[in-house]
């Protein structure tokens, strides 16, 4: 089963996509994206013009020897990263 | 992905056309395609062709080819699914629409699988929205391969369709979707489902949802869509690469089986567009069951012969010159069934008239489409059908609106189903029904939704913004607060977009049995078969259509008539009625034409009142120069001081003298232009049509003034040349065609001839059809000037619609007195005699929320001797009885009179009835039959006679104003005439007394509001003002519609302030400075006195902002506001609830 956090993390982006991030002071190296999606943002409940939208990736990660699947989500208006979901 | 991006078809693409779904109109995509170096693609619309047209059209402008398909919905099913036509499929394709159509609730189309049994011209696309794609994205693989296993078995061309919009699961559905496609063999295509252009489209996307499924906006209801749209091949190339998990040789086969598929849709634009092909496009001929073209001919000659005309060589020639056009066009079967169907329509006793250009045609004259001879008033055939004119000619006719439907009935009968349809047309998103359809998805209450949206005039929706800082009235409403911003940002992003569709309230196509093969056909709200397409798409389609109007004149026309032979035995032949009679014409230079045809309008008053016309070809004339472009180009003055005789008639050459003696040297009509054009270069008159019709652009005009130069022949001077231009350049698009205004001429003198001659009838078929502008209580006013006598409601007399009534000498008339002398209408035409000894009674279906079934009802029963007898009888609802007694319907029968003396103890009033109704009803729902308590004035509660006190005549007429929407024992004005005159008011029939530059009060119920479009560029609002001894007609201007704007648009009654602006010997008009609202003035008098009304009309304020927004300027230097010639906001034009402060004692007695 998957854990929720919600934690804000710090990711480096390679071609668009997610390819290495720090969690909990620890360093995750990207092997290979499971799922990616996006959702938008319900604008009409805010007052700017384009409140953007919120970037799901699901990914296989790897620190030092563990490996595990993590969920991250990257929101365009704010253009900060949370770690969601871990599986590991 | 490597470098290879063959260019990428996109096969599912939902245009602006998927009617509350897409947002992108079909030539904005296919520009956007050709950006992105693709060269085909498709439109998909959702429920039928209705954007295919268009599409073919921009594709073939483009250079791409076109793809068309449609996205269907599944009977009993929630799923959908895409089918294109193949490359010989188009006719099919057509047709699968047409019967999805038929299947299920209008509105709601849908197919079966068996309905696509025999679609070898079709491909079918299984997506995400398909039964296999939402089993499959269920996870329940094994029933997706069921699904797809019976679709492979029924249908011989499917495809599964692969859509990843980045959505949550979007790629590992698809991907799983491919494996099942893979090991079942069907082939697999990768679409974006397109329903935008660009990526931030999304939001109007989501406001569509909203409105379309009627909902709020939220995430459960809505598609996600922020990928939505039309991605270039290399973002497709992507998609690809995620759908098969980075196996480049997959991904690399799923683009070339899209594209293999593509290809075998493309279709070929002129076979769904002929007219792509100009010079030789393939019609779709009517069928008329012979060889059209000896047919037309033997018809013709048979005309000369009818009409009088054999002996003509005049006729003889523009006959022959005429069918030559006809038939290399091929159009002699057209006019052949268009003439069948002109007779089949008169044949079943229906009026029809023909319109517009066609008139021009000495064809229409002789087989007797029309009743306008072309000759006698010099009209050309070339301004309706010429050589040399690309696109199909179509002629109009007017018919009885009532009755407009059964000509379409009588039509399809004729015809059958299958080989004519009306047109549609798309109603789009303006400022109103945007901001009601997003205030709706936003969830603001409905009632502020209404009142936003009918704060606004009949803007477009992306002016919301701009007209909330230009617009006075709306400056000050406080709708442009912040909380609205969203709102209104929004609804502008509608602008333009297709709302809904409808029935064209005129075009019906004429064709063969193969019509189905060419136009996709629904059903209408009242279930006429429709053509998808509108009335722009049909003749680029290649079908021929007839324009059958329906004309609300025409049926209070055919109404009077009817009515006179009722009353008087007297048989109207209308077309046969000599077109000079004196007595008309001196009617309309008197200006009295309120309710006559095209010429009632305040506008129209005061240019009959100076053209003053005399003979038909002035009608036609006056109709003419009516024209926003003649007003705007000045051509009324010189036209009219000409006419008079203060100035000379002046021809820029001798030869261009026979073109402009019948208008004075002025330009007014567009045959005048053709007759220029060819007089001076020789070009002949088909040609000079194509000049003209050049004219109407700044682009256009540059490009005929070199070709003019080079053309005009060189016996006229530079000089002349360069004058000629001038008018030409400022003629552009303006002006009228001779023979629109011909066709219009007859029914404005019929009007106003049956005006002078049968004028009870007359009103009676106008109150009862309403085709004008004015409400009817000014039309009962105007009536009632005209010595007819306004018979009240009552429930043994009154009929379904208004009827005429013969007065019987003992019939105690009012007396009307002398005319004053020195008036100057009264001294010419005496108006008050004209209906003498006739009157109008109110009808039952006048009554404020009256059924159709209660009138039959009460139709049924009389007479009635009492009012329980009534109850009983034509058992009315509660709320109607009670109005009939209000309005005085049983004061024949119980011998009511409203006013004084209030108390009459003994005596019935109508309160008492009022009072009976309630306790009839109360018995009737406790099981009492009426008829058991009906005699002797026996109720089941007894009311006293007397008890209650009777109405004053003050609330007998607020009563009828509420009931009947009109003032019919007395004219509403009179009740203020007190005040009025204390402030020192001038009635309209003294306006002529009154000097020019006067500053004066005027006073009136506001009966019309207008904001047409004038010479000076302002918006100008003209509002006229009725007082019961005429109109009163105002012109505000800019400068003062600061302070004025809102009151105007705002109140019913009205006080205004203005300047005497002499016209001409019978007319005047005025230029507002202030305004108030009467009722206001009203309260302020009761309570503090006439000093404190003195006060507030001494105030004069300044200039302050007038209309903002940038005006539209045209190149010869006419000039327009953004916000004239609209329709104004509804403001208002019902009277209050309330119109008189509370009179001693109405409240009844104090006990």
């Amino acid at each position: 089963m998957s854990r929720l956090y919600g934690d804000p993390i710090e990711v480096w982006v390679r071609d668009g996509q997610p390819a290495r991030f720090v969690w909990r002071d620890r360093l995750y190296v990207v092997r290979q994206i499971l799922d990616h999606w996006v959702v938008a943002r319900e604008w009409w409940k805010t007052s700017e013009t384009d409140p953007g939208e919120r970037r799901f990736w699901r990914v296989e990660a790897a620190a030092g020897r563990d490996v595990g699947t993590y969920e991250l989500r990257f929101d365009t208006a704010s253009e900060a990263w949370l770690l969601l979901r871990a599986w590991d | 992905m490597g470098t290879f991006h063959p260019s990428f078809p996109h096969l599912h693409v939902a245009s602006a056309y998927s009617l509350r779904y897409g947002s992108a109109f079909p030539d904005a995509l296919v520009k956007r395609a050709a950006d992105h170096g693709m060269d085909m693609l498709a439109v998909t619309d959702r429920d039928g062709l209705y954007g295919a047209i268009k599409h073919v059209q921009a594709c073939h402008a483009a250079g791409i080819t076109p793809i068309v398909g449609v996205d269907l919905a599944m009977e009993d099913e929630d799923t959908r699914i895409v089918v294109l036509a193949r490359s010989d499929g188009w006719g099919q394709l057509c047709r699968l629409v047409t019967a999805a159509h038929h299947v299920g609730e209008r509105g709601a189309p849908s197919v079966t699988a068996e309905m696509l049994a025999d679609s070898g011209g079709l491909t079918v696309l299984l997506g995400p929205d398909s039964d296999v794609g939402r089993a499959m994205a269920a996870r329940r693989d094994g029933q997706a391969r069921t699904l797809l296993t019976a679709w492979r078995s029924r249908v011989p061309n499917v495809a599964v369709e692969l859509v990843d919009r980045y959505g949550y699961r979007d790629a590992t559905t698809a991907t799983r979707l491919l494996a099942l496609a893979d090991s079942l063999g069907v082939p697999a295509v990768l679409t974006n489902a397109v329903r935008h252009l660009d990526p931030a489209d999304y939001q109007i996307g989501n406001v569509l949802d909203a409105a379309r499924k009627l909902v709020p906006l939220h995430g459960r209801h809505l598609e996600p869509s922020s990928h939505a749209y039309l991605k270039s091949g290399a973002e497709m190339a992507r998609v690809a690469a995620r759908i098969c998990g980075g196996d480049q040789g997959r991904a690399l086969r799923l683009l070339a089986e899209t594209r293999r598929t593509a290809e075998s849709c493309a279709l070929n634009p002129v076979e769904i567009v002929p007219l792509l092909n100009q010079r030789h496009p393939i019609l779709h001929l009517p069928e008329v069951g012979l060889d059209p073209v000896p047919f037309l001919r033997h018809r013709c000659q048979d005309g000369l012969h009818e009409r009088g005309l054999n002996r003509s060589p005049q006729a003889r020639a523009r006959l022959a010159e005429e069918l030559k056009i006809i038939e290399a066009k091929q159009l002699s079967g057209y006019f052949v069934a268009v003439a069948g169907i002109t007779d089949m329509i008169r044949g079943n006793g229906i009026r029809c008239a023909i319109r517009g250009s066609g008139a021009g045609s000495l064809v229409n004259y002789l087989i007797r489409i029309g009743e306008v001879n072309p000759l006698e008033h010099g009209l050309l055939m070339e301004r309706f059908l010429a050589e040399g004119r690309i696109g199909l000619p179509d002629i109009d006719v007017d018919v009885e609106s009532a009755r407009r439907l059964d000509c379409y009935r009588l039509i399809l009968e004729r015809y059958g189903t299958a080989r004519v349809a009306c047109v549609s047309m798309m109603e789009t998103y303006r400022a109103r029904s945007a901001i009601r359809d997003v205030g709706a998805a936003m969830g603001l209450p409905p009632h502020e939704i209404d009142a936003i949206a009918k704060a606004f005039p009949h803007v477009r929706a992306r002016q919301i913004r701009a007209a909330l800082d230009d617009l006075p009235e709306l400056r000050g409403s406080g709708l442009g607060d912040r909380a609205l911003e969203t709102v209104f940002r929004l609804a502008e992003r509608l602008d333009g977009l297709p709302r809904h569709i409808a029935l064209h309230p005129c075009g019906v196509l004429i064709g063969n049995s193969g019509l189905g093969d060419r136009t996709p056909i629904e059903r209408s709200f009242l279930d006429f078969p429709m053509s998808q397409f509108d009335k722009d798409d049909v003749e680029e389609a290649g079908l021929l259509k007839l324009d059958v109007l329906g004309v609300r004149m025409q049926s209070a026309m055919a109404y009077a008539v009817s009515e006179v032979r009722r009353v008087d035995g007297e048989e109207l032949a209308l077309e046969e009625v000599p077109r000079d009679d004196a007595a008309t014409y001196d009617m309309i230079c008197a200006s009295r034409t309120l309710g006559c045809f095209q010429i009632e309008s305040p506008g129209q008053r005061e240019l009959v009142a100076k053209l003053e016309p005399r003979t038909m070809h002035d009608l036609i004339v006056d109709i003419s120069l009516f024209r926003p472009g003649p007003v705007n180009s000045d051509m009324v003055t010189p036209f009219l001081e000409s006419r008079h005789g203060f100035r000379a008639s002046y021809y820029p050459h001798p030869d261009l003298r026979e073109a402009l003696r019948e208008t004075h040297g002025v330009v007014v009509f567009h045959e005048q232009v053709l007759r220029i054009v060819d007089a001076m270069t020789g070009c002949g008159l088909s040609e000079a049509e194509k000049i003209r019709r050049t004219l109407s652009s700044p682009d256009g005009r540059r490009r005929v003034r070199a070709w003019w130069e080079l053309r005009v022949r060189p016996e006229f001077d530079a000089a002349t040349v360069e004058k000629v231009w001038q008018v030409l350049d400022a003629f552009g698009a303006f002006g009228f065609c001779k023979a629109h205004a011909a066709a219009f001429a007859v029914p404005t003198y019929q009007s106003a001839w049956l005006k002078r001659h049968h004028t009870a009838a007359f009103f009676a078929g106008v109150l009862t059809h309403e085709p004008g502008m004015y409400p009817n209580r000014v039309i009962l006013d105007e009536a009632r000037q005209c010595g007819v006598e306004i018979l009240p409601l009552d429930v043994n007399h009154s009929d379904r619609e208004w009827r005429v009534e013969k007065l019987t000498l003992n019939v105690r008339r009012e007396d009307a007195g002398e005319p004053r002398p020195g008036d100057a209408s009264a001294s010419a035409v005496r108006a008050e005699e004209f209906g003498r000894g006739y009157g109008l009674r109110v009808p039952f279906s006048a009554i404020k929320g009256v059924s159709e079934a209660e009138v039959d009802r009460m139709l049924a029963g009389r007479p009635y001797t009492s009012m329980a007898d009534f109850w009983a009888r034509a058992r009315p609802s509660r709320p109607v009885a009670e109005r009939i007694v209000e309005v005085g319907g049983f004061d024949a029968v119980h011998r009511l009179r409203p006013g004084e003396p209030r108390w009459r103890p003994g005596r019935l009033t109508r309160r008492d009835l009022i009072a009976q109704v309630g306790a009839m009803e109360r018995a009737s729902r406790s099981g009492v039959s009426a008829l058991a308590v009906q005699l002797p004035m026996g109720f089941a509660e007894q009311v006293a006679p007397g008890e209650l006190p009777e109405m004053t005549e003050a609330e007998a007429v607020e009563a009828e104003l509420a009931v009947l929407g009109m003032d019919v024992s007395r004219h509403v004005i009179g009740f203020h005439d007190e005040l009025l005159d204390a402030i020192g008011v001038v009635r309209s029939r003294d306006l002529l007394r009154q000097r020019n530059g006067a500053e004066i009060l005027v006073a009136g119920v506001k009966v019309a509001t207008q904001t047409p479009a004038v010479r000076s560029g302002q918006r100008v609002i003209f509002t006229t003002l009725d007082d019961s001894t005429g109109p009163v007609d105002l012109t505000f201007f800019e400068s003062v519609q600061g302070h004025t704007a809102s009151t105007v648009f705002g109140s019913w009654l009205l006080v205004a302030r203005g300047v005497v602006r002499r016209t001409g010997a019978r007319a005047v008009s005025m230029r507002a400075v202030h305004c108030w609202n009467l009722t206001d003035l009203d309260r302020l008098w009761r309570s503090r006195g006439i000093e404190a009304v003195r006060d507030v009309l001494a105030d004069r304020p300044g200039s302050d902002g007038g209309v903002g927004g940038k005006e539209i300027r045209y190149e010869n230097g006419y000039r327009l506001s953004p916000y004239a010639d609209i329709g104004p906001a509804p403001g208002v034009k019902e009277p209050p609830r309330v119109l008189w402060h509370a009179s001693m004692g109405s409240s009844g007695p104090t006990p």
